[in-house]
């Protein structure tokens, strides 16, 4: 009896002892020490009636040794273009750059470039250094024509080709190279470069409307209805081309244009000249009539076309007085 | 008229209001030694004014020169009783005279240069316009006064009109007009005017005998005949206000007539002259819409007499932003006032600056105020205070120094 | 005519540092007005805190101590601005009154006085009260007890007197005018808040028995 109890006691502690190994196996997968002891525990064996199935044994994982940094092999005089040769995200190990870059608490020094997603995220231009591009040029460099002799500077250029074309190219991401934006184009010009007679610039500007800028002289045509460029850019030039043929034509109509519809006033043609003609020859019996003077009607028109400041008020004033001949 | 009416009512109660307090003053001696210091020159009230650095005795406006810019001269209580008793003085200016008791007025430039063209112009010559523009209280009324002031002793017949704008602001009564169908009549205005008209050039008048070339009949019963002197018919517009407009226009025709016949010389000062041009009134027609100035009857002949057709006279107006409206105020420059209509009206015309004071002007203007008690706070540096706070703007120092 | 000197317009300012609610502690010193007071040794100013300044204090000549207080007894809701044009009018009436009476008399041109701001501070000065009379319960019967009053409260007083005289008028008569003429009246010793502030004292002389009611 009390040998039965001794043995079943036994029997517990080894349970006991089995399950901790177990557990022990379980939590420490990687300490082979515990294994060997449990194995040495072998010659107290028990009856086991369902045997445990031995567990497979997890396949270790061979990691080679990591390597050092390249940058720590690479030579002071080396060829980055072969090192960098294109775009590419941030790579810690090739850059010999001691960079830093992220958010840390106060204090503390800015991440390293190791495992820096913030250095990753961002764009690098490390393919275009200075030597990259210049080898680039000068590898393209056979296939370029020498630029044109005498249309050195711009302002020597402008003169033959008064017209700028200003188109976009697009280098996108998507599974068609085209662009909607790239059939755009927009052609400028000085309208100081077209010929014009007074009625026709008038006309002109009419035409054009708001394409003219008055500030900076500058025509500006823009084209984007047609699906091809070169359909754009034709029609550009048709606009132009008809926009400036047009002005030169005289509809019957214009004769009518009356003093409201004048852009700007002028002397000639209002009750200003009547006046100063009336007052000039007033009692004259003769035959010839004086005329207010040039400097009158420039005043005038100044004064109206240019809006009032001290300035155009005080020459119409000392206009006024010479004309009307009062002591000054 | 009546403001300036109820002003006087105001003061004189103030004054009925005082001697009783003189005695108590005088026990007052305490006090008394305290205003000794008030202000530094004591002598100037005495009937014949002293000559300060900052007078001038010259009260002729055609003998004052260069000489007298920045001083003051007096004009004689019977002259300003006869040109401006009217108006053409601003309300404020006339309180100031009241107060002071001498009409002094300041020699600025603007006004010599003015009296130089008058007085140079050739009066064959059709009549010159000369515009008088500047911001808001620099003293165009007061410059054209002065040149008022020169033209009535000069033998010119005054055609003056102290504020236009308030024919189209103000108006004391507004009727059809029986003449002209469509136009309104101002028949108080007109008579206003022509009462005016008659205390200004009475003496000259009488003195000039000048007669009408034609017969007006105003009704069945009423006419007044060719050859009837000008105060005749002033006076039948006064008598009868029903025709008071139309005797304004008959009497402005024949005073350009008899001008460019030689027979006397004219001085037209219209102070708002821009008024005539503003889009609208505040009067009513009787369809209940807002009239626009030219279908004022009083309009025409005051626009006729501005025009370039006549000789023997000078024409003195002033644009200002104040005669406009709402809208219409943003630049006091004599083309914007006036407008493209307006423009195209008195083209050619001399346009006139008048500005802010200058520094020797800033200087006698305090100095005479104080001279007449009216700044009793003299720290030191109150010049430059006032100097800055008014920016020198004439009405503003008047403004700045009545609480002083 | 009791005139008092500036001095004693100037408590008007300091009474505001025994304030016992202030929120500034007793060691700070009120701000200089002028800005070369030869008063005040700069050293010893440098290193004691001084209080704000308050916003309508200035170095102007437009500026008064007693002017600033009246202004703000006259504004109402809030309307500062129409209350110093108000004022400003006041000071004017009385200014042309002064100078139109200068004009008129012959003799003895110093008696009058033409600095408004002399002629408002002896108006204030010639009315205001020194006692008052304040109802106390004793017994079951209520007494008039004549009180001697604070200097502030009797300016309090003197300013309020003078502006409600000035607003009892008719509906025709401005107030700049009314306060001009009561404000002249009080300078020169007479008029209805002189007879008020008078009846008063009168009257705290007739109940000057029951004076030790105020403490016991």
């Amino acid at each position: 009896m009390a040998a039965n109890l001794a043995r079943l006691l036994e029997c517990n502690i080894r349970c006991n002892n089995a399950a901790a190994v177990q557990s022990g196996w379980r939590l420490f997968s990687n300490q082979r020490q515990q294994q060997t002891e449990v194995e040495d525990d072998e010659e107290f064996r028990v009856l086991n009636l369902r045997t445990i199935k031995q567990q497979a044994r997890r396949r270790e994982i061979k990691k080679n040794a990591v390597q050092p940094p390249r940058t720590s092999r690479m030579p002071v005089d080396q060829d980055w273009t072969a090192v960098w040769s294109g775009p590419r995200s941030f790579h810690p190990a090739s850059v010999p750059l001691p960079l830093r870059q992220g958010y840390t608490e106060r204090g503390a020094a800015a991440p390293s470039k190791y495992a820096n997603a913030e250095l990753m995220k961002i764009p690098n231009f490390l393919h275009l250094t200075p030597p990259a591009i210049r080898q680039q040029c000068e590898a393209i460099k056979k296939f370029c024509t020498p630029w044109p002799k005498g249309l050195e500077t711009e302002a020597k250029w402008k003169r033959p080709f008064p017209i700028e074309v200003i188109t976009t190219d697009y280098c996108h991401s998507l599974p068609t190279i085209r662009h909607p934006e790239a059939r755009r184009v927009t052609i400028t010009l000085k309208l100081s470069d077209l010929k014009f007679d007074a009625h026709a610039k008038d006309k002109f500007l009419r035409l054009v409307g708001e394409r003219y800028n008055q500030e900076t002289g500058v025509l500006t045509f823009s084209a984007d209805r047609c699906p091809m460029r070169k359909q754009n850019y034709d029609y550009a030039m048709y606009l132009l081309t008809a926009c400036y043929h047009e002005s030169f034509v005289t509809e019957p109509w214009e004769a009518t244009k009356s003093e409201a519809d004048m852009e700007v006033y002028q002397f000639e043609r209002n009750q200003a000249k009547r006046s100063a003609e009336g007052i000039l020859n007033w009692n004259a019996t003769g035959e010839q009539k004086d005329a207010p003077s040039a400097n009158y009607a420039k005043s005038v028109e100044a004064l109206i076309n240019e809006g009032e400041n001290e300035y155009n008020i005080a020459k119409y004033k000392e206009e006024v007085l010479k004309m009307l001949k009062i002591a000054i | 008229m009546k403001m300036l009416r109820k002003q006087f009512v105001n003061l004189s109660r103030v004054s009925t209001h005082l001697p009783r307090n003189v005695l108590a003053s005088r026990a007052a001696s305490r006090g008394a030694e305290m205003s000794t210091n008030v202000a530094p020159a004591e002598t100037a009230t005495a009937p014949p004014p002293v000559i300060n650095e900052f007078r001038t005795g010259v009260t002729n406006p055609g003998e004052q020169s260069e000489l007298h810019v920045a001083k003051f001269y007096t004009i004689p209580i019977e002259e300003k009783k006869q040109i401006f008793s009217g108006g053409g003085l601003p309300k404020q200016y006339e309180k100031q005279i009241k107060t002071f008791t001498e009409a002094c007025l300041m020699v600025r430039s603007p006004a010599l240069e003015l009296l130089h063209y008058i007085k140079n112009a050739d009066l064959t010559k059709p009549a010159v316009r000369y515009v008088l523009y500047g911001d808001n209280g620099v003293g165009k009324t007061l410059t054209m006064a002065h040149v008022l002031h020169y033209g009535a002793l000069n033998d010119f017949l005054l055609v003056h009109v102290p504020w236009a704008p308030n024919w189209m602001k103000r108006p004391k009564e507004a009727a059809n007009s029986a003449s002209q169908e469509g136009f309104i009549d101002l028949p108080f205005d007109a008579a206003a005017w022509l009462i005016h008209f008659k205390a200004q050039n009475s003496k000259l008048l009488q003195r000039l005998q000048l007669k009408t070339s034609k017969e007006y009949v105003w009704s069945k019963r009423e006419s007044t005949p060719a050859g009837a002197t000008l105060i005749e018919l002033v006076e039948h517009g006064i008598a009868r206000i029903k025709y008071a407009s139309e005797t304004t226009a008959a009497l402005i025709s024949e005073l350009k007539q008899l001008a460019t016949a030689g027979q006397c010389k004219i001085m037209v000062a219209i102070d708002g002259y821009n008024a005539f041009f503003h889009p609208i009134t505040r009067i009513f027609s009787d369809n209940k819409q807002r009239v626009s100035p030219d279908r004022i009857t009083l309009t025409q002949p005051f626009l006729d007499i501005t025009s370039y057709d006549w000789t023997n006279g000078v024409c003195v107006l002033s644009v200002d932003k104040i005669a406009m409206t709402e809208g219409y105020m943003s630049s006091y420059m004599p083309r914007y006032l006036l407008g493209k209509e307006g423009f195209e009206h008195l083209d050619p015309f001399v346009p006139v600056h008048v500005g802010n004071y200058t520094d020797k002007e800033f200087i006698s203007y305090i100095n005479y105020y104080l001279d007449r008690h009216w700044i009793s706070k003299t720290q030191p540096g109150f010049e430059e205070q006032l100097k800055f706070l008014s920016n020198m703007n004439p009405y503003t120092l008047m403004r700045l120094v009545r609480g002083l | 005519m009791g005139f008092v000197p500036y001095t004693t317009l100037s408590s008007l300012r300091t009474l505001k540092c025994c304030r016992l609610m202030s929120m500034y502690p007793p060691h700070f010193a009120e701000p200089i007005l002028k800005k070369d007071s030869e008063i005040i040794n700069k050293k010893d100013v440098s290193h004691v805190p001084i209080k704000a300044a308050p916003n309508d204090l200035s170095d102007s000549i437009f500026y008064g101590v007693l002017k600033n207080k009246l202004l703000k007894y006259i504004t109402k809701k809030g309307n500062g601005s129409l209350a110093k044009q108000l004022l400003t009018d006041t000071l004017e009436t009385i200014k042309r009154t002064q100078i139109e009476r200068l004009n008129l008399i012959n003799a003895e041109k110093e008696n009058v006085i033409i600095d408004t701001e002399r002629i408002l501070v002896n108006a204030i000065e010639n009315s205001r009260p020194l006692l008052q009379l304040s109802e106390i319960k004793r017994g079951g019967v209520k007494y008039q007890v004549p009180i001697p009053l604070t200097e502030k409260k009797s300016y309090f007083l003197a300013m309020k007197w003078l502006l409600d005289a000035a607003r009892e008028k008719d509906r025709k008569v401005h107030l700049p005018d009314k306060l001009a003429w009561e404000i002249l009246d009080a300078a020169h010793g007479q008029g209805r808040v002189i007879k008020k502030k008078d009846d008063l004292h009168r009257q705290c002389e007739s109940n000057r028995a029951y004076a030790h009611y105020r403490w016991s």
